[in-house]
């Protein structure tokens, strides 16, 4: 005990938490928003899933142990505030619970996203893109499994979250508690009947990201 | 004897202003607390390279001293992560911890994209570079136009429509840390996922109220969550590991050994005051080292506390043969007849320790200051007051005195033979220490932390893919582009050692800030770039024509980004602790900076590390644990000579004053030396620095029994004060064998096993007991 100051630091003792603050603190950040539109994507699967009778979170969230598989169509309208200008693309979705949600994308680009939750990551067919993506992806599929076993709580710890109307016309609207998070997004907002058919999410920097979806129905067995 | 008398009184008189003047110094140096050095390296000389080798070594370990991490594993993760992070916020009413980081968004305030928003055109990945070298970037558009219509994604269409930054920050992830659930979460290699809690102590980790927070939180939180494991890191865990068993030491070995040697006191004078009177010097000797000390060097190394307390531990030996003596000779006691032995025993002592003060290494010779100052003023003490003290002289010491002479003395009569086995048994014992004695100078001798906390130290390391910063790179140029330069060229080259098969990872700031030429180049192909393939992501995403305008526009006068904007940033601060910044080395200005391994673990791997070092200038391969085992290994081969070239003065000296006689000295010290070294080759004890220091207390101990042996060896008093002498010196010393601190432990057993020698061979080389010669002044040899 008489020079462990001196031996001990540089003996044992890593560089970790200084390591986190610089890099990782950047990658957090950069996922959050993301993430967050990630949330959003999978908050709507799970609200697709419900039929919109309960608007009580906790009614919520038992439907979803019900949740079907879904397919539909979707508009997506990027509106990028410093440009004045929207990008618009249009596409195909398919939701299966427990495994993935595919974002087919059809015009004006071609493309297809697959986002499965972390632990099922392996059987992802169309996993072309890893690499640089995995964090993210992984974040956002984690999120996905969370939320489609409805931990509501898990999303209340970051947002306040508001339901109005009623059963065939309800709005809820998710405003992020942490500063940390207000810094990109300044809330979301989320519109449905039967199924989620508006989201929009307001980001701190006035960009607006509008995805409305129709045509959805329960997925075919063939998938 | 009136004149004598009177010049003695005020010589006492005046021995008690002096340590009132000491007493008065002292409290005005520790005004402000003691000041205390704890770096090993202080106790050697500084040289030309090892300054900066020093700074960089502190700059690496320092600021992991006042943080924790925690590890948490729980069926419920959140929930377990929470209620810890809880009461971890709430311990000691919220003082234990500055800051505590466990959510994904407690990191989240330093977004690197805005601080490194103007200097992106000049930061790409290597990889990107080549492939807009290759085809001119055209193969960018389609990821591109894929990224401005995810729905994931946060395209920035002027400022970055290729999306490079985030493409640069993610081929600089490497952290296994991941943002789950809102958690912070590593991944064991089983699978298993942790909460990641990190803690800023608001404390110094030394402190024990903070070492008590933190422990009895943990304690509450584990026993209620049982379902949940904790895995733990970081100094103030091994710090209240080390404070904890300290404790225990000192309520079981401490406070045994002191009642043993009271009770041992009690028993022979019988009186407490006379206990009192033994302690005094030993006071006395502290008031006068201490603030010596402090007034010559600035501050105490820890150390030197440590060792040279126990150095003066030999002063106690004055006090014992002069109240032996005096407690046994009654009114016929006279100082005048101990004298020349009291003073041949200090000399002796102020010889070994005063030839360390030549040393070059300025841990060495402020212990030998501390000891010698000590040994000095408690020996004035014990001439110039110990006689003055009225003292009870109980008849019981006496007693114990003539019955401990007669059971000790060897019944063997010293023959012819006997010196011959013993001549003999010394040779054998030589030559088993020269064919089997082995030295170990490594670092954990000074880490009292137990095998099972470095294993989870080391887990938790491992997990978080963290690095030690005990082998790095240190690299040195004249500016900061060619320091760049170095560290990239470095880089590549480890790259390339590592592409071949070598199982290393590293950490380099030429990564995060790349070379001004590596800048140019990026910038140019980021021009590249912005020609035609931007011309054509802007016409299929249908955005509109100004975009190309304005993008291209944002090329114009891009900075390069210098380290010091780097660091500056929150993204960069992580990388504060490898850079050393502005150096003065050989007499001229030099900018220098680390870049740290991990993962060297074979002889091999360092080899080719050390191969590649070699081959470059200003690059030198440092590994800070084995540096610091080589400076442990110089303290004691310096040590070692120097004590031999005392111990042959000191031999020359009893010789003139003993003439052959001076074997009866010698031989005590010299043959517990031998016994012990004997003892340690023959159980492959390793020799290190701390068993040196204890041999150093055997020596001065022996040395002092050899002196009073051979002055006034017939005298049964005498020999009780060298069996005392011992005695609480083995109490006091040899006990801290059973320590379980290395350092202490090694300390104590070469104290147990040699002082044990010194009391078993003092009888065999006492002046024969021949009545013809009995006299009290058998002395006055010239």
């Amino acid at each position: 005990m008489i020079a462990d100051a001196a031996a001990l630091p540089r003996l044992t003792l890593r560089s970790a938490p200084n390591r986190l603050r610089g890099f990782l603190a950047g990658r957090i950040a950069s996922a959050t928003d993301k993430e967050t539109v990630m949330r959003l994507l999978i908050l709507l699967s799970l609200l697709w899933a419900m039929p919109a009778l309960a608007f009580d979170l906790d009614d919520l969230q038992h439907r979803l142990a019900a949740t079907p598989d879904l397919q539909g169509r979707f508009v997506q309208q990027r509106h990028l505030a410093d440009l004045d200008t929207d990008l618009t693309s249009r596409g195909r979705f398919r939701y299966q619970r427990d495994t993935r949600v595919v974002w087919i994308l059809e015009q004006p680009v071609e493309d297809r996203m697959v986002f499965t939750p972390e632990d099922a990551g392996r059987l992802s067919e169309a996993d072309g893109e890893r690499g640089n993506d995995d964090r993210r992806r992984q974040q956002a599929a984690t999120l996905l499994m969370n939320l489609l076993d409805g931990d509501w709580q898990a999303l209340e710890t970051r947002f306040a979250i508001t339901l109005d109307g009623d059963a065939e016309a309800w709005q809820a609207t998710l405003e992020p508690r942490q500063d940390a998070l207000r810094r990109y997004l300044s809330r979301i907002r989320l519109a449905g009947g039967r199924y989620v058919e508006r989201l929009a999410m307001h980001a701190a920097n006035g960009d607006v990201l509008t995805v409305r979806f129709s045509d959805q129905r329960p997925l075919d067995d063939a998938r | 004897m009136t004149p004598a008398d009177s010049t003695g009184r005020r010589l006492a008189r005046l021995w008690g202003v002096v340590l009132l003047i000491a007493l008065g110094v002292f409290v005005w140096q520790v005004r402000d607390g003691l000041p205390t050095d704890t770096r090993l390296t202080a106790l050697l000389p500084p040289d030309r390279q090892s300054p900066l080798i020093e700074r960089a070594g502190e700059q690496l370990g320092q600021p992991f001293a006042d943080r924790f991490v925690l590890l948490v594993s729980a069926p419920d993760l959140g929930d377990a992560a929470g209620a810890l992070a809880e009461a971890l916020g709430a311990a000691d009413d919220g003082q234990l911890v500055a800051r505590l980081d466990w959510r994904d968004v407690d990191l989240a305030d330093a977004d690197p994209r805005e601080s490194l928003d103007r200097y992106r055109y000049r930061l790409l990945p290597p990889a990107l570079r080549e492939t807009i070298h290759t085809d001119g970037g055209t193969s960018l558009v389609q990821p591109a136009l894929e990224r401005l219509f995810s729905p994931t994604a946060s395209p920035q269409p002027v400022a970055d429509p290729f999306g490079l930054l985030d493409r640069w920050l993610a081929a600089r992830d490497d952290s296994p840390v991941t943002p789950w659930h809102g958690l912070l979460t590593v991944r064991g290699d089983d699978g298993t996922r942790h909460a990641l809690l990190i803690g800023q102590l608001a404390a110094n980790p030394y402190s024990l109220p903070a070492q008590q927070a933190l422990t009895e939180t943990l304690a509450a939180f584990e026993s209620a969550h049982p379902e949940a494991s904790l895995l733990h890191s970081g100094l103030i865990f091994h710090a209240a590991a080390g404070a904890r068993q300290a404790r225990h030491e000192i309520t079981t070995i401490g406070l045994g050994a002191f009642v043993g040697l009271i009770a041992i006191l009690l028993a022979v004078f019988r009186s407490p005051r006379t206990l009192v009177s033994l302690l005094l010097p030993l006071g006395c000797g502290l008031l006068v080292a201490l603030p010596l000390t402090l007034a010559l060097f600035g501050r105490l190394h820890l150390m030197t506390l440590a060792f040279g307390a126990s150095l003066i531990g030999v002063a106690i030996d004055y006090a014992l043969h002069l109240q032996c003596d005096r407690a046994i000779q009654g009114r016929a006691f006279r100082l005048r007849a101990l004298l020349p032995g009291l003073t041949l025993g200090l000399v002796s002592s102020l010889a070994a320790y005063l030839a360390q003060a030549l040393t070059p290494l300025p841990g060495l010779r402020q212990m030998a200051v501390f000891a010698a100052a000590g040994l000095a003023g408690a020996w004035l003490t014990v001439v110039l007051w110990l006689p003055r003290l009225r003292l009870p002289a109980h008849p019981a010491t006496a007693r114990i005195a003539e019955r401990l002479w007669r059971l000790t003395t060897p019944r063997i009569s010293r023959s012819r033979g006997v010196a011959v086995i013993a001549v003999g048994l010394s040779l054998a014992l030589l030559g088993l220490i020269a064919a089997r004695l082995t030295v170990d100078d490594s670092l954990h001798l000074l880490n009292p932390s137990s095998a099972e906390r470095l294993a989870e130290e080391r887990q938790v390391q491992h997990l978080l893919g963290s690095d030690t910063g005990s082998h790095f790179l240190l690299v040195t140029a004249p500016d900061e582009p060619a320091l760049l330069s170095r560290l990239a060229a470095l880089g590549d080259a480890l790259d390339a050692a590592i592409a071949d098969g070598l199982s290393i990872g590293y950490d380099d700031l030429a990564d995060r800030v790349p070379p001004p030429a590596v800048q140019d180049a990026n910038l140019a192909a980021v021009t590249t770039l912005y020609g035609e393939p931007l011309a054509t992501l802007v016409e299929r995403a249908g955005l509109p024509e100004r975009v190309v305008r304005e993008a291209r526009a944002r090329l114009d006068g891009v900075p390069r980004l210098d380290v010091a904007s780097w660091l500056a940033m929150p993204a960069g601060q992580g990388d504060r602790r490898l850079w050393l910044g502005r150096v003065a080395q050989h007499g001229s200005d030099t900018l220098a900076a680390t870049l740290v391994l991990t993962g060297l673990d074979t002889p091999a791997e360092v080899a080719r590390i050390e191969a590649i070092a070699h081959a470059r200038e200003g690059t030198i391969y440092v590994d800070r644990v084995a540096r610091l085992s080589g400076l442990l290994g110089e303290l004691r081969r310096h040590i070692a000579v120097w004590v031999g070239v005392a111990l042959a003065a000191l031999t020359l000296l009893l010789v003139w004053r003993y003439r052959w006689r001076a074997w009866r000295v010698v031989a005590p010290p010299l043959g517990a030396l031998l016994g012990v070294l004997a003892v340690f080759a023959a159980l492959g004890i390793p020799l290190n620095v701390f068993s040196q220091l204890g041999l150093l207390l055997v020596l001065g101990i022996g040395l002092d029994a050899g002196i009073f042996s051979a002055e006034h060896g017939r005298r049964p008093a005498t020999w009780l004060a060298i069996s005392l002498s011992t005695l609480t010196s083995v109490l006091a010393f040899g006990l801290l064998a059973f320590s379980a601190t290395p350092a202490l432990h090694y300390l104590g057993l070469t104290c147990l096993i040699g002082l044990t020698l010194v009391w078993l061979l003092v009888p065999w080389v006492r002046p024969d007991p021949t009545p013809a010669k009995e006299s009290a002044h058998g002395n006055d040899h010239p």
